[in-house]
């Protein structure tokens, strides 16, 4: 800790003897000592010298009177250093300094008391996961495990997968019985999602009353007990029964995402608001100048009814922006809307991990104690306009993505050729954390609209024709893309950043994909 | 008021003749007994007494004494009849109900007796309106036979403890079942519903509990249905008494301040749930 003590130049030694009191600026270096610097600076009987802007952090330090009076302090030969040196000593026994300890010891107090509570607001952070893990489906996967206790949700129709991970860290205690004779690791309950909100549904409640809630998992009878010691003494015991049921678990390689963003909740929160409720679906877009998101409306809805919405973001709100490949990704809002609120209430930045439209998009959230994830299946729309198309789009623009055109449309349009047989064997690369396959459904890909033969590159082709060195582009890409349909030869191919199927599935097995 | 000291004249063709200040004080009450259309009124010289019950099984009285009244002048010891409770207390809010402070609906109740209707005098910034609503053959009210001498075990809570218990129990469960021991748990309330069941256990050292006599360790089942209408009581109240007696019978007698401070009682009897095992 360093401390610089220095005399205010305008303090003459008269006025001190006249005054009868010495006054000794002081700057602390501690870091730590930063939150009780902006404490009123005009305390009682100091009188303070030319407190200029850049001396806002100096503190004046009274020497009692005694001291002062004292004749080696005021002798002229007195070195700055050892000038320094005696003031630092003063500091020590000035009664403002005592003040400031007594204060800073209180303030230690005060703070671990409240950290001894720091799981009342664990409990609050446990109940908003509930929340958020309502809104995605009606049953509740409790996976106790060595590194964690997990909360899944899955939809009905298995196009969204939210998952919360909960460290041991997270909770006072986290005893997990060693593993049984028959081999099973750890119980694998599944609990209807209406008997467990209930218990978290008053949030502020459970914050004031609640000192500490205990859950037991595979507590004999096959049920789960949820405790809540409330203050006066009250404690409520809510005994669920569980069915055991296999695992849920979605893997998903978010490492090999081309589009990854990172941004404040509060970022997406403030997106997301201008969507109505009611809205479903909403498209995401990226491109590497610029982020979308715009309401999604399907034919089927009238569009003299509709109200369009539509959002822009730059590059610079992000914390982290990489975008491999220029996306339109149409996903269900009403899923994620859950995880953004938990995210927003603990100011956690929200990360984005997708790809093409018809790869599953992941929104994760995380600090050091748990983990947050939702996956949400998009849309497959070959049909989809490129971003290139969006009539903001200026001359630059189109230039600038030219020329990574190169990869982008290829990539996606071997999406478009890839034979509806391909689809399935996308859904291999999900596997349960037991190893065993899971049955998810094609339905996590979602390809609702799967036309052979349009491929995306005409289209791009179709509106890039401002100028000679874009239509140039197109007839390269155009060239490229016979060049698929011909020979699937991959060597030909050039680097694409958005997989299809059979690479992904080779890549799986190659590298240890993150399990969620 | 002109029109009520009008009335006045003919005070003595009336039995019960009760006023108040402020109708709040009655509607209030009436409001936290309200799960049945038809209430039995019991006037004598102590106070107005307000029954509603249900199915022989529930019985749940307002206690308005006759101090809370700025007026109340019997002719008989006993007056009674029975009305619409909903209607009675549509009357009463004739007005509308507004909360704003210092104005309030006045009340002049008067029964002439057996035949006549049950007038409501009713005034409000100098508007009138005059009620009369037609009263019926008063039913007897069920005796439940609870007396303080056959209770076996008493407990009385602040209400703001079970407020929250009360609204967070689950519905899905038919019965509620009251466990008051001397011995742990103390008064233990447990519902038994489709999910799984759910224990609210109350220590005879809380804070909350005031009063914990147990002499002996009771387990009784009271249908939720019959129950659920005492929330609104719970609602009002501030401090609630619960006590059984040696056949299981279930008192909730709740201490409710109305607007002025004074101190009325709602009492609810509820009996058994008795599972026919045996034949």
């Amino acid at each position: 800790m360093q401390k610089r003590v220095t005399f205010v130049e305008q303090l003459e030694m008269e006025n001190v003897l006249t005054k009868g009191r010495g006054h000794v600026s002081t700057r602390s270096m501690d870091p730590e000592r930063g939150g009780l610097e902006s404490l009123p600076r005009h305390l009682g009987r100091e009188t303070h010298v030319d407190m200029s802007p850049s001396n806002q952090r100096m503190k004046t330090s009274h020497i009692p009177q005694t001291l002062m009076s004292v004749p080696f302090l005021q002798h002229p030969a007195l070195a700055t250093g050892r000038r320094r040196h005696l003031c630092s000593i003063a500091n020590v026994y000035s009664t403002e300094h005592m003040r400031q300890q007594m204060k800073r010891h209180y303030l230690n107090v005060l703070h671990t008391y409240i950290q001894s509570s720091v799981y009342t607001s664990h409990l609050k952070a446990f109940g908003k996961a509930v929340h958020a893990l309502s809104r995605v489906g009606d049953e509740l996967w409790l996976d106790p495990k060595v590194k964690g206790l997990a909360l899944r949700s899955v939809n009905s129709a298995h196009s969204a997968y939210a998952c919360f991970l909960f460290s041991p860290l997270f909770f006072k205690n986290y005893n997990l019985r060693p593993a049984t004779e028959h081999g099973a690791e750890t119980v694998k309950c599944k609990l209807a999602m209406k008997c467990v909100l209930p218990l978290f549904r008053c949030l502020n409640s459970i914050e004031r009353n609640v000192e500490q809630c205990q859950i037991s998992v595979g507590s004999p009878d096959d049920q789960v007990m949820i405790q809540f010691f409330c203050r006066h003494g009250i404690t409520k015991t809510h005994n669920l029964r569980f069915q055991e049921s296999e695992a849920l678990q979605a893997v998903f390689a978010s490492h090999l995402c081309p589009n990854v963003l990172k941004a404040p909740a509060r970022l997406f929160g403030d997106v997301v608001m201008h969507f109505p409720s009611s809205q479903e679906e909403v498209t995401l877009s990226m491109t590497p100048l610029r982020v979308g998101l715009k309401n999604y409306c399907d034919a089927v809805n009238d569009h003299m009814k509709t109200m369009y919405t539509e959002m822009s973001l730059h590059p610079d709100e992000f914390d982290y922006f990489h975008v491999g490949v220029d996306s339109n990704i149409t996903f269900c809002l009403k899923e994620l809307r859950g995880l953004l609120s938990f995210a927003e209430s603990h100011c956690l930045p929200v990360s984005v991990y997708c790809g093409a439209a018809g790869k599953p998009v992941c929104f994760s959230v995380e600090d050091m104690v748990l983990e947050a994830t939702v996956v949400l299946a998009t849309l497959y729309d070959p049909e989809s306009k490129d971003p290139s198309q969006s009539a903001a789009m200026t001359l630059t623009d189109a230039t600038q993505r030219c020329a990574e055109a190169a990869v982008l449309p290829v990539g996606s349009c071997e999406a478009n050729i890839g034979e509806p047989e391909d689809i399935p064997a996308v859904t291999e690369m999900i596997a349960s954390s037991q190893g065993s396959p899971m049955n998810v459904p094609p339905a996590l890909m979602l390809p609702l609209l799967h036309t052979a033969g349009v491929c995306v590159p005409e289209d791009h082709c179709s509106s890039a024709n401002s100028s000679p060195a874009s239509s140039t582009i197109c007839s390269l890409l155009f060239r490229a893309v016979s060049l698929e349909q011909d020979n699937h030869d991959s060597t030909a191919r050039p680097p694409v950043l958005a997989f299809y199927s059979d690479e992904e599935e080779n890549m799986e097995e190659d590298t240890d994909s993150p399990s969620l | 008021m002109p029109l009520l000291t009008q009335s006045q004249a003919d005070d003595e063709e009336y039995v019960l003749v009760a006023s108040l200040d402020n109708a709040r004080n009655l509607s209030n009450i009436l409001k936290a007994i309200t799960f049945k259309d038809h209430a039995i009124f019991s006037a004598t010289p102590t106070g107005l007494r307000v029954t509603v019950e249900d199915s022989k099984c529930l019985q749940a009285n307002a206690f308005i004494q006759a101090e809370i009244f700025q007026e109340y002048t019997i002719k008989e010891d006993l007056v009674g009849f029975q009305v619409n409770l909903t209607v009675l207390l549509d009357c009463l809010n004739i007005f509308g109900g507004s909360t704003v402070p210092g104005v309030s609906t006045a009340l002049r109740m008067c029964y002439r007796g057996y035949g006549y209707p049950l007038t409501l005098f009713l005034e409000e910034g100098g508007v009138v309106t005059v009620c009369k609503i037609n009263t019926q053959e008063p039913e007897e009210p069920i005796d439940f036979e609870f007396c303080s001498s056959n209770v076996t075990n008493k407990v009385i809570l602040l209400s703001e403890s079970l407020k929250e218990a009360f609204s967070e129990l689950d519905m899905t469960s038919e019965v509620l079942q009251i466990t008051m021991s001397p011995s742990q748990p103390y008064f233990r309330l447990s519902t038994f519903g489709n999910s799984g069941n759910a224990h609210y256990d109350y220590p005879k050292d809380s804070d909350m509990m005031e009063l914990f006599k147990c002499t002996k360790t009771q387990t009784n089942r009271y249908k939720m249905s019959l129950l659920k209408p005492s929330t609104k009581a719970l609602a009002l109240s501030c401090k609630v008494s619960v006590r059984t007696d040696s056949r299981g019978f279930l008192s909730l007698q709740y201490l409710v301040r109305n607007d002025d401070g004074q101190i009325c009682f709602v009492e609810y009897y509820c009996c058994p749930d008795e599972e026919v095992e045996e034949e």
